[in-house]
């Protein structure tokens, strides 16, 4: 059973399935850093991005450059609009936490009815097959489609990493991500970072979106257990941490797919709860915003904040 | 007149579940969408123990309940150990999940879902008995959950909700609290799932789907989170209102999208423009009238 | 005379920021401590670490003789550890005599059992509290106000009604944090009066506090801290007239 050649074609399909995961584990998780909020209206983003491909590639029959233009058109305006009018009126008014879960939440169901009445509860792909024409290298099998998916995931982070590091815009982020407030003293503009956060997360499930569309079903709400993977990764990779997540849904991915070997495959629909069960119990630490991992964080380039102004006095910081 | 009944029971139904649900959201202010879990664990417990084992309906609703109870140890034991934030992360996951597991495991029939549920009280005394039943029961939910929270019990979960830190360094346990509450509130929705089975004899997964939490929620937000009688008259209109639109003869394929779209419409425009919904909290805890004393400060000797 | 609370060889560090540093220290019944130094020199973070809600790197604290390692904030408070914060956390849907009432120790109302199933014991208890939380008010002189909101009271008056609830529980010992800061006239009377009694009950009090004349006022001793450690401890009026200490503190 543990030929080396199905240990590498697992090991093969597993990174490529893994591409649309990390990007919307990436995507999660920078909103959550940078914004501070489980944004769960990230489902409904990847719906939209998706539905927007499908119509115009498979619908339509227009080529995939002008699906991917429409998806991320659809899919930005959205997050402007979920942010403009949705989490800036909301941070504006302070609402709770609680507050800020429901609307999230109702909006990725309100988008979820809506595609289902727009385009049935039926599953959809992007292309009209899902057949990819196969290469074999070595004896593994490399399906046409992964090739492309490895390297626009690779490129997305790449340049989402290049952002961060080196441009302006990216370094706010940072800076905001790790004390709004005092950014905002250095006079950046919180409310125009937090909309490129979400807009860019967007933009990654746009592509996450046409990648996974493109070789497996979906219907309005598969982007909920996608994102629930996503969740779990951020999790495991620990909050606040970009690219912990990335390496998150790539180990969750391998295990996943090697878990064919393992356990039946009517039961691997399940493996994505024992996942998050598993996260919840063992990596209590991951979810919590804590003060100490930023101060580490924070020794490198971002302004550092001052040492009195990060540790409030009666927040604990267990 | 059978649809009218039915939608009697739907009501008496929905007013279980969203009392429940406020305790746990409005007044406990913990995040958890997993309330149709509950109501399908104690539909699924109550129906099979009835169906496969022949075991009186009487008695099968109430560990239909207790096992929807217990259930919610599962995610509030492993979350609530940490912050709150996990708990709303397990409640979804919990939610998709058992789903999934009902629709994989053969004794709950599948994603073909349970079929004939011995029915309770109907065949004997016809439906209107059972319409009385289920009023009977969402009543004494609504009492009893008034009671809790007017209750000191009540003054504790305010006090936790609005500060668990100060709350903790006055000797008071927050974890089990809070574990208590959401027990308590899935037992009920357990309840409200038995009665749900053994009235329509049939359930299956996609009725329990976490889409139908949005419902509970659009209940909840609309009638007025945190008082006694919001979710009662959300539970009502919205049980009620939706069905003008099943006279216009669409096909289900539509219909239950557009039910859905109006429900998490009407919630997002009462989030923005009517926050506190159709009956608004009061500013203040309004509990202890059952303790003895007025509410002027006068000891009332009475009670000693 | 044993010490109510102890604190034995405590440290803490928050990445590379040293919190408290071997802290040695020890409270005693009837008489009120008073700490005092500069901001960030880690008052307030001994008081959570004493109550548990931040755990320390290595060290002990005693109640009473009994090692509270491992112990829950809840249960601390339960053996008889009270305390109120800086910045107050009152419970704000609830009025000045709910918050107080919260504080009781004897409160089985958080038991659900209790309440549906022996409401007369709930009942009993919460007769015993109602009376003693008026009690309590008209000590603090709040019994005007007992049915307001917390948010409608003037400043001083809510770190007063946080004074009153920590009172509630019976505690052993008492920690204030900073009692004094943004209160003045009538309140701040009030809460002298207040730990004074307090104080004369034979409760081991400990205050975190900046108004150098109240402390001289009110505490019989007083330690000195400064980032994280404990630099001298003596009688108040001689702290604060060392010339050393006092440039650490205004930072010369």
């Amino acid at each position: 059973m543990l030929d080396p050649i199905i240990l590498g074609q697992i090991g093969w399909t597993s990174l490529a399935t893994t591409s649309y995961y990390v990007l919307f584990a990436v995507a999660f998780s920078l909103v959550l850093k940078v914004n501070r909020l489980f944004n769960f209206t990230q489902a409904a983003a990847m719906s939209i991005a998706f539905y927007a491909a499908y119509a115009t590639v498979n619908l339509a029959g227009l080529p995939l450059i002008v699906g991917l233009a429409v998806s991320l058109v659809a899919v930005l305006l959205f997050s402007w609009l979920i942010e403009t009018y949705g989490f800036a009126i909301l941070r504006e008014k302070k609402a709770s936490v609680l507050f800020i879960f429901i609307f999230t939440f109702m909006v990725s169901e309100f988008v979820a009815y809506l595609l289902m009445l727009t385009f049935g509860t039926w599953p959809n792909t992007i292309f009209k097959t899902l057949l990819w024409p196969v290469s074999l290298v070595g004896n593994v099998a490399v399906s046409h489609w992964d090739v492309p998916a490895i390297a626009s995931a690779a490129s997305c982070c790449l340049l989402l990493a290049l952002f961060l590091r080196f441009t302006r815009w990216g370094q706010f982020m940072i800076a905001v991500s790790d004390n709004p407030d005092l950014a905002e003293l250095y006079g950046i503009d919180k409310r125009r970072v937090f909309l490129l956060a979400v807009m860019i997360a967007g933009a990654l499930c746009a592509v996450g979106m046409i990648l996974y569309g493109s070789r497996s079903q979906v219907q309005p709400k598969t982007s909920l257990e996608l994102m629930l993977f996503a969740t779990v990764a951020t999790i495991v990779g620990g909050i606040g941490n970009i690219w912990g997540a990335a390496i998150a849904a790539i180990a969750l991915g391998f295990v996943q797919n090697a878990s064919v070997l393992f356990i039946p495959s009517q039961l691997q629909g399940l493996l994505l709860y024992a996942f998050l069960f598993v996260a919840i119990i063992f990596f209590p630490a991951g979810l919590k915003l804590p003060e100490r991992k930023r101060t580490f964080e924070s020794k490198t380039r971002q302004i550092t904040p001052a040492p009195g102004v990060a540790t409030p006095a009666d927040k604990p910081a267990e | 007149m059978d649809f009218f009944y039915v939608i009697v029971i739907m009501v008496g139904i929905y007013v279980i579940l969203a009392t429940s649900f406020n305790f746990v959201i409005g007044y406990g202010g913990l995040i958890s969408v997993a309330h149709p879990a509950f109501f399908a664990l104690g539909a699924y417990a109550s129906g099979i123990l009835a169906r496969d084992l022949g075991w009186p309906v009487l008695l099968t609703m109430p560990i239909g309940a207790l096992f929807a109870f217990a259930s919610s140890l599962l995610i509030s034991l492993p979350s609530l150990r940490v912050s709150g934030d996990y708990l709303m992360i397990a409640s979804i996951g919990f939610q998709l999940g058992l789903v999934e597991v009902i629709k994989h495991v053969s004794f709950t029939g599948g994603p073909g879902g349970l079929t004939a549920i011995p029915q309770f009280l109907v065949r004997d005394y016809g439906t209107v008995s059972y319409v009385i039943f289920t009023l009977v029961i969402a009543v004494a939910v609504v009492l009893v959950t008034r009671r809790i929270v007017n209750s000191d019990y009540g003054r504790a979960i305010s006090a936790l909700r609005d500060d668990e830190l100060a709350f903790a360094t006055l000797g008071k346990n927050a974890m089990w609290l809070k574990i208590w509450v959401i027990a308590l509130a899935s037992g009920l929705a357990g309840l409200a799932g038995a009665i749900y089975a053994h009235y329509f004899r049939f359930v299956a997964p996609e009725q329990f789907e976490v889409l139908q939490s949005a419902a509970m929620l659009t209940m909840v937000v609309v009638g007025g989170m945190r008082t006694i009688w919001g979710p009662v008259i959300g539970a009502i209109l919205l049980q009620t209102l939706p069905q003008a639109i099943t006279f216009i003869n669409l096909p289900p394929s539509i219909l239950g999208p557009l039910q859905g779209l109006l429900f998490t419409g009407v919630v997002l425009l009462f989030m923005f423009f009517r926050p506190a919904g159709l009956i608004p909290a009061p500013a203040i805890w309004q509990g202890g009238t059952s303790a003895p004393i007025d509410r002027k400060g006068k000891l009332d000797v009475r009670g000693a | 005379m044993s010490a109510v609370l102890e604190i034995k060889g405590l440290n803490k560090a928050f990445g590379g920021i040293r919190v408290a540093d071997e802290i040695n220290l020890s409270l005693h019944a009837g008489r009120v401590l008073g700490l005092i130094g500069p901001n960030g020199a880690g008052k307030t973070s001994l008081f959570n670490l004493v109550c548990g809600v931040v755990k320390p790197d290595s060290g002990e604290v005693f109640l009473d003789g009994a090692p509270l390692a491992g112990l829950k904030t809840f249960e601390r408070a339960r053996l008889g550890l009270a305390r109120t914060w800086q910045n107050i956390r009152l419970f704000p849907s609830l009025s000045v005599l709910d918050n107080v009432l919260i504080g009781a120790n004897d409160y089985p109302g958080t038991k659900l059992t209790n309440v549906l199933f022996r409401p007369g014991m709930v009942r009993a208890a919460a007769y015993r509290n109602l009376e003693k939380a008026h009690g309590i008010l008209a000590r603090c002189g709040l019994s005007d106000t007992h049915d307001k909101l917390v948010s409608d009271l003037p400043y001083g008056r809510q770190k007063l009604v946080g004074v009153a609830r920590a009172l509630m529980s019976d505690a052993k010992c008492l920690l204030l944090d900073e009692p004094m800061a943004g209160v003045e006239g009538h309140s701040y009377a009030a809460i002298q009066a207040v730990v004074r009694e307090v104080a004369a009950s034979g409760i081991a009090v400990g205050v975190v506090e900046h108004n150098v004349a109240f402390v001289r006022d009110l505490c019989d001793e007083g330690v000195f801290m400064f980032s994280g450690k404990i630099l001298a401890r003596g009688a108040v009026a001689d702290l604060i007239s060392d010339r050393q200490l006092t440039e650490l503190y205004f930072g010369t």
